[in-house]
Parts: C-alpha cells; structure tokens; sequence
C-alpha cells in the first residue's frame, strides 16, 4: 500500500504476460478455439460464448491481477476488477487484427486495475486515526448488535464507543466502504446455488449483466442473491455464511460498485 | 411535519460521496439503525447512478430528502429534455432499489426523469 503504482512496468510486456497466462495451471489457451469463439461471438453477440470467452481468459486476468496484489487489495477483488478489462476487450475485439487476443487484451485489463487504484486513491490515504476509528467502531458495532439483538443506531454506537455522533459517521464511509481488508476472510462458501443462480439469470440477462455476474465469486454471487431476491437482512446472511455483518456489507457494497462500473464512465471532482 | 434538505451536485459520479454522506446523516438523525443505513446508501447510490447513465445532456442531478417522523422519502431527479426512459421495473436496479427501501416509484414528466423511494427507520 505505500508503494506507488508503476505506471510503466506492466505495460512494457503484454506478450510476456499472455505467455504467462497460458503456460497458468497448466490449462493452456487453446487459440484456435478461442479465434472460432470469437468468430461466432462476433456474429452471434451471443452471452453464452462471451461467458466462454471470458472462461476461456480467466488464467490471464488472474495472473495480471497477481501483479497489483501487494497494495492492500485481496486478490478476489483484483480478479473482478481486472474481469471488467476483459469484457471491454472481448466487446471490442477486432478478427481482422492481426494480433492475438491476449495481446490486445493486456493493455485495457492492465488499465482498469490501474484505474481501480487511482480511484481508491483517497482509500489508501484515509489517516490512521480513522482506520484506528474503523477498527473500534467494528468491534462495538459487533458487540452492540449481539447484546440488543439487532443493529445498532448511530446514537447507540457513539454511546456505547464514547463518541460524539459526529465523529461515528466519519467513520462511517472507511467502514461501510473502504474498511482495509484483511484478517476476516471467511472461505470461501462453496455450496450449490442452483435455484437462486435461475433468478439471477433471468434479469442478468436483459440488464446485459450476465457476464459480469457470472464472473464474481461464489460467494458474492451468493449474498447478492439473498440480499436483493432473498429477501434476507445483512445479519441473517452473515449468520447463514458464518461471517460479520459488517463483512456482508462491504462485500455488498464492492460487489455492487464493480457491477456498477460499466455504466458511468472515468469520472473525477473537477 | 416534514423537514426538506435539497442538494444539487453536477451530474458525475464523482459526487455520489457527497450525496451518501448526506443521506447518512439525516438517517442517523431519524435513528436508522446501522443496517438500514446501509441499505439506504446503496439505494441511494442505485438511484444516483441510473439517472446519471440517462444523462444525456443534463449538468446537474438534484436530491431531495424529506424527513418525516421515522421515514425518509428521497427524490432524485435529473433533466431529460431528449424523454429518456424511465426505470425498467424487469432490471437489476429496481430489483436492489425495492429490496432496499419500502417503496419505489418513476415517473417523467416536464422534461425530468424522477426516482423516488421511501424508507423507514427503527425496526432493527
């Protein structure tokens, strides 16, 4: 997290990463697929082969993301980040070009995780004092919740923390949004969600989101359906998955802002 | 009696901030618990965002907040002078913004495109 993004590094050798990428688990990129994929998507703009696509590249986006994991960002969150890259490049992918696709794709992968970070600028910056405010506010928020039986108000946490209210909603959005990560990772909940993958589905597919679901983790995927089809509170999900609530929530909020991430482009205060 | 707080923020993104922070504040003053600003704040941000992706060529976005006993009603709403469409009540967006709050409506009329949702504080 101290360390400065190097903006040159990564570019210079997209073709050494895209040999990395297929040489990764030993599952080699079959490119003659991948050029026949392309054709029919191309044609087709079908979802199901631009989810193979995205399937076929995964290997790639993983391992460029392995190379911004030293900055405080846990990798899972990269891979969705860098899997963003992946579909503009799918999107935009040109057969005639005379290139190879992970070539072509490296650059614009590479670029949406720099962009993450240049995003999260102010994240990485938030003072000590209120990551140690943070740290507090989630333990009393946690121990509230477990004596009341329910979440906690404002009024609630700043009582039982000694706070002015004032200070308790500044540290609100580092909680909520931009906790640091770390310690609370929970494994990963690898149960069978077959039923709630369906609801899902059906609206991914005419909000174009489909991809984009498909790519997160399981279990994001999951409490993005319990929550908004579910019909179940942040509690009862950690509760059902055996972490915090307040995990829930950030995992919520991330899971949304990546969802979210198509739709307003590049945007700064100015 | 309802009290109204108005915010007019250029139509980027880049603000969203100053519209959740706002919203925070005014749900701890109405005694949400900790949840349900959570909730708030993401279907603030839904609402925000979609407006915003039917821009065209509007400047700015305004949010009202009405504060009502326990309840906030907020208004978002954004000039639309080309009728851009409201909402779709089939996409994930409406699904997160009725699953966050008590009540969702559109509505475009005079060349705006309005969000509107209701939440209630203090049930835990």
């Amino acid at each position: 997290m101290t360390e400065v993004p190097n903006a040159g590094r990564v570019h210079q050798e997209p073709d050494a990463a895209a040999n990395g990428a297929t040489q990764l688990n030993g599952r080699s990129v079959d490119r003659g697929h991948a050029k026949d994929l392309f054709r029919r998507f191309v044609e087709t703009r079908n979802p199901a082969l631009r989810e193979e696509l995205v399937g076929l590249h995964l290997p790639l986006v993983e391992y460029l993301a392995r190379r911004f994991r030293n900055r405080g960002e846990p990798l899972e969150d990269l891979v969705q980040v860098g899997t963003i890259g992946l579909l503009k490049a799918i999107d935009r992918f040109d057969l005639e070009r005379e290139v190879e696709f992970s070539t072509y794709a490296t650059p614009t992968i590479v670029g949406e995780l720099k962009r993450h970070f240049r995003d999260k600028g102010w994240a990485v910056r938030v003072p000590r004092r209120l990551q140690e405010l943070n740290l507090s506010l989630n333990k009393v928020v946690a121990e509230l919740s477990q004596e009341i039986g329910r979440s906690p108000t404002i009024a609630e946490i700043a009582t039982k923390a000694r706070l002015p209210e004032e200070e308790v909603l500044e540290g609100y959005a580092v909680v909520s949004l931009d906790a640091p990560a770390g310690g609370e990772d929970a494994p990963a909940v690898s149960e069978h969600i077959g039923a709630e993958d369906e609801s899902l589905e059906a609206l991914e597919y005419r909000a174009a989101l489909g991809p984009l679901i498909a790519g997160l983790p399981e279990r994001e995927r999951r409490i993005l359906y319990l929550r908004f089809f579910g019909g179940m509170t942040q509690s009862q999900i950690a509760a059902r998955l055996g972490i915090s609530q307040m995990h829930v929530s950030r995992l919520l909020n991330r899971t949304l802002a990546v969802l979210r991430e198509g739709l307003l482009e590049d945007e700064e205060i100015g | 009696m309802t009290s109204t707080v108005h915010l007019e923020i250029p139509a980027s993104g880049a603000y969203l901030a100053v519209v959740r922070a706002a919203a925070t504040g005014l749900a701890a003053q109405l005694e949400f618990t900790y949840e349900e600003i959570d909730d708030l704040r993401i279907a603030v941000d839904e609402a925000c965002t979609q407006l915003l992706a039917r821009r065209g060529s509007a400047t700015t976005l305004n949010v009202a907040y009405h504060l009502n006993d326990a309840e906030l009603r907020v208004d978002v709403s954004i000039e639309a002078p080309d009728r851009g469409d409201p909402l779709a009540r089939d996409t994930f967006a409406w699904q997160i913004l009725s699953a966050m709050t008590d009540e969702v409506r559109e509505q475009s009329e005079t060349g705006r495109l309005w969000l509107s949702f209701r939440k209630a504080g203090g049930r835990g």
